[in-house]
């Protein structure tokens, strides 16, 4: 019998995510419209708020034409960005795995492949091109491309490029993309994407029109931006072989205890030199001539060596309690919220801060379980909420138990939990799920006690001023009736008695008093 | 002349007296109100642990421990609201001439307070009361505050208790001869105070708990015969009842004598009589009247006892038929009443171990079955001659 030969290929990561578009999230039409939509928004932001600009966006969905599995959609996503200098738009947009966000900073754009997963969808389900028009700032031209993805090479393909003078002199970038998708199923999930992005954004202006021609606008309610992500050098206990060969290249030929200083968090000289030592590495060594196996020595005493701080925070962009406070409002008017900002904490040698913030009462629609609100580096997650780390802190069996905090459900409550890091332990490349790393888990959990411990001290608050009126109203019911019977026996007037015996009862009052008796009793 | 203008002048008295205890009493929530102070009544508790019996005078009275009532107190608000309206209308009735029941008086206070819930601000509404029970509640209160009592007051109450026998009363401003009732009887008007004795031809009162037996003795001319004032209370004596015979016993000097059912229930009837309820004890020092015997019918009488030498007056056979198998709540009863200050004498201990013994009870129209003649020839008569009462 002869048996049959393995044949070998490589294929370029375009085909490969072409095969495998459901890890991007692009599983189906109903689905992809709504991711479509998600990473053109999460650059806009990306490109505004990081560089220190109120983000104005605009997203339209226009249905074009109805086919068999659904419909193509116009989808146009405009802001007030930095741009993208035009020489690298092609690969921005059609190359995948190209991004300027390879690097140690905190942003939504993480993997090099939103935009062009997009791109990659639009073009096989409807064969329209991408049109992306940039204006950089303070550029004099704009530029409007239209690009196609080559996706056995992984290339872009210009079709169109054409420029014009700057006139008005803005700045920003729209993206306009004819792709297949299923408004009515998708509906839900993009409004929901868009509430939720307003809540965590309350300074950004998001004007949305949908395919029935509906017209929402989320206006800025709050001019702060949260403080800008930093890049920052890795952290030694966060390094693998790959990033240390790569980090040894850039500095082949620095002496490495210099070398070390420069591109490392937390490491000076002595320590260094300690390092070196611990790993039989010889100082005078310039970085480029060690030796895979000296490469690993040092890999492993970097990640385990005790004597260096933990990574620093301080170019972590977290939203703050202003902003989060601000957002819940906005959005759910509740009659009260709280939000904290944890101290930073350290996993795998990565920084993150985790916040929460709970809105309760008010306009909350009262619910059976909480609404939860999940962050990571301000986006929303909406899918996968099973498998997500907030949601085994929050485990009915195991989780919190919400009667210590004096909540019975249903109640109007919503919690918020924002993780920002410059590296999110995400399920997956489609951004839904955060895996339960232990030290995110319990940072989490401690976050959400703490505002639950400030919700309960309102809660309880609440309730004495709301017995307090209780028993205000139950004595006040009866003052006109006493009034009137001592005018049957001693003549006095009922008003100056009724009068007296009111300023007597708001005397005995500490939170509230009856302004007069006419509120009360009709 | 109108009806409501007409007053006889013992009412006019008392009205202004009534008048005047009220507007002073009451006068002190007034005054905490006009000078700043939380408005309260302190009122002695008409509770069990609070009703003291004094064995010298064989009364049980009202104790010396009080309670606060204060509008600023909300588990009292209610109540004290209640407290000055039920003044305020007793007061104006008073002032009015008018001759208010109990019922009236429910009535004219009750109506509705609307009022706003909040912060909701919805529309609450309560009544100033609800049941009738409550209104007496705080008639009761007022009448302990006041130490005043409601005949005083001038409110009437529904009477039950009457009276036949040779003897002449004025009533209002009437006379009224008690021996020419026919087959009817004078039913005890609610204010007996205010009755005048005008001539008395007997020798001891007979009150009998049970209205039936009453008129049996009535029609048979008992209280003829034998020179009695005869009165039913029909069941638990009413305040009008209690007073009217307190009444013959301290003027008249007449004694009396009280036949009941032979339970416990019978027996407590007797010393509400004699000692004063335990519900109502603030009234016992003009209510009660502590030489009231207990004439039966008691166990004793049914059986005989040994120890006291005595025979009984029924028959084994009539036992058999007459006496009736006691409930679990009447051993209950007899247990309280074998605690009770008033009941701790060595007659009743006998009388009432004997019912604990026996665990049966007669009422008394069994021994009018035996014979009216019996009943009122010779158990009654018998008794009381020889002597054969409890004190
Ligand atoms: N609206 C925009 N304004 C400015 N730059 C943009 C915009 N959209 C995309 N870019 C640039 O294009 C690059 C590629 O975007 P893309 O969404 O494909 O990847 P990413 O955002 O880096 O990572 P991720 O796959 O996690 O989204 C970005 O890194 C950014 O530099
Ligand atoms: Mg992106």
């Amino acid at each position: 019998m002869a048996v049959s030969e393995e044949s070998f290929k490589s294929i370029s990561p375009a085909e490969f995510f072409y095969k495998n578009k459901e890890i991007a999230g692009f599983s189906n039409p109903a689905r992809a419209l709504y991711q479509t939509v998600r990473e053109l928004v999460e650059n806009s932001l990306d490109a505004t708020e990081n560089h220190g600009i109120l983000p104005i966006i605009k997203v339209s969905i226009r249905e074009l034409e109805v086919v068999s599995e659904g419909a193509y959609y116009e989808v146009v996503v405009e802001d007030n960005g930095v741009g993208i200098p035009p020489r690298y738009v092609p690969q921005a947009f059609a190359q995948l795995l190209f991004s300027s966000k390879y690097i140690l900073r905190q942003s939504r754009g993480m993997f090099g492949l939103g935009a062009k997963m997009a791109v990659l969808y639009a073009q096989i389900t409807t064969g329209h091109p991408a049109e992306v028009v940039v204006a950089p700032i303070k550029s004099k031209h704009v530029c409007s491309f239209k690009l196609k993805i080559d996706i056995r090479e992984n290339k872009p393909v210009i079709l169109g490029f054409t420029t014009t003078s700057n006139i008005s002199g803005k700045h920003g970038t729209v993206v306009r993309l004819v792709t297949l998708g299923d408004w009515t199923r998708s509906r839900q999930r993009v409004y929901e994407y868009l509430r939720r992005t307003a809540v965590i954004a309350p300074y950004a202006e998001i004007a949305f029109r949908d395919p029935e021609g509906n017209y929402l606008l989320f206006e800025r309610s709050i001019d702060k931006l949260p403080p800008p992500a930093r890049e920052a050098l890795p952290h030694p206990h966060g390094i693998d072989i790959e990033t240390m060969k790569s980090v040894l290249k850039s500095i082949a030929e620095k002496h490495v205890v210099e070398g070390l200083v420069e591109s490392f968090q937390g490491i000076g000289r002595t320590t260094a030199i300690r390092i070196l030592e611990e790993a039989n590495i010889d100082l005078e060594k310039k970085a480029g001539e060690l030796t895979d196996l000296e490469i690993e020595t040092l890999v492993r005493v970097m990640k385990s060596y005790r004597d260096i701080k933990p990574p620093r925070a301080n170019h972590l962009s977290y939203l703050g309690e202003e902003i989060i406070v601000a957002g819940l409002k906005k959005i759910f008017e509740p009659e009260f919220t709280t939000a904290i900002t944890r101290r930073p904490s350290v996993y795998e040698g990565q920084a993150f801060i985790v916040e929460v913030g709970v809105a309760y009462g008010g306009k909350v629609p009262v619910t059976e379980k909480p609404l939860i609100l999940r962050y990571a580096n301000k986006i929303p997650l909406l899918y996968d909420e099973g498998i997500d780390v907030v949601y085994k802190v929050l485990d009915e069996k195991r989780g919190i138990d919400f009667k210590v905090y004096e909540i019975e459900f249903p109640a109007p409550l919503v919690i918020l939990t924002h993780i920002c890091s410059t590296k999110i332990p995400y399920r997956g490349v489609g951004k839904e799920a955060v895996a339960d790393v232990p030290e995110i888990e319990s940072e989490i959990e401690s976050a959400l006690r703490e505002v639950l411990r400030k919700l309960r001290l309102y809660i309880q608050h609440k309730r004495r001023e709301l017995e307090e009126i209780e028993k205000a109203v139950a004595i006040a019911k009866y003052i006109p009736e006493i009034s009137e019977s001592l005018y049957r026996v001693y003549k006095v007037d009922i008003r100056d008695t009724s009068t007296k015996l009111l300023e007597l009862l708001n005397s005995r009052l500490k939170s509230f008093k009856i302004s007069s008796l006419s509120s009360v009793v009709m | 002349m109108s009806a409501t203008s007409y007053s006889s002048k013992v009412d006019v008295k008392a009205r202004e007296r009534a008048l005047k205890v009220l507007h002073e009493k009451f006068y002190v929530v007034l005054k905490d109100i006009l000078e700043g102070r939380p408005p309260k009544l302190v009122i002695k508790k008409r509770t069990l642990s609070n009703t003291i019996y004094e064995p010298e005078r064989k009364l049980l009275l009202l104790g010396e421990s009080v309670f606060e009532r204060s509008l600023l107190d909300l588990r009292e608000a209610k109540k004290f609201m209640q407290t000055l309206l039920m003044a305020s209308i007793i007061y104006e009735a008073l002032s009015n001439s008018e001759y208010p029941t109990i019922r009236d008086l429910y009535y004219r206070g009750k109506h509705t307070i609307r009022y706003r819930k909040l912060p909701s601000k919805n529309v609450g509404e309560e009544n100033t009361w609800d049941e009738q029970s409550e209104s007496d509640s705080v008639l009761r209160d007022i009448e302990v505050f006041t130490n005043v009592l409601r005949e005083e007051m001038l409110i009437l109450s529904k009477e039950k208790g009457k009276v036949v026998g040779d003897l002449k009363i004025r009533s209002g401003d009437d006379i009224i001869d008690l021996s020419k009732m026919g087959h009817g009887a004078y039913s005890i008007e609610p204010t007996p105070d205010l009755i005048d004795f005008i001539e008395v031809n007997a020798e001891f009162v007979l009150v009998v708990e049970k209205d039936a037996v009453f008129q049996q003795l009535h029609r048979a001319g008992f209280w003829r015969s034998y020179r009695a004032v005869l009165i039913t209370s029909a069941g638990q004596p009413d305040r009008a009842t209690r007073r009217f015979v307190r009444r013959l016993s301290e003027e008249l000097k007449l004694p009396v004598y009280v036949i009941s059912d032979s339970d416990p229930y019978g027996f407590y009837i007797y010393s509400v009589f004699k000692t004063g309820s335990i519900t109502l004890s603030y009234e016992s020092e003009r209510l009660a009247t502590p030489s009231a015997r207990f004439l039966g019918v008691m166990m004793t009488d049914i059986f005989g006892s040994n120890k006291l030498n005595k025979k009984p007056y029924l028959t084994e056979e009539e036992r058999r038929n007459f006496i009736i198998r006691a409930k679990e709540r009447d051993i209950k009863r007899a247990r309280e009443l074998k605690e009770y200050p008033w009941f701790k004498s060595e007659r009743w201990r006998i009388e009432l171990d004997e019912f604990l013994e026996r665990r049966v009870k007669l009422e008394i129209e069994a021994l009018a079955g035996k014979g009216l003649k019996f009943l009122a020839d010779k158990y009654i008569p018998d008794k009381i001659g020889i002597g054969d009462w409890i004190e």
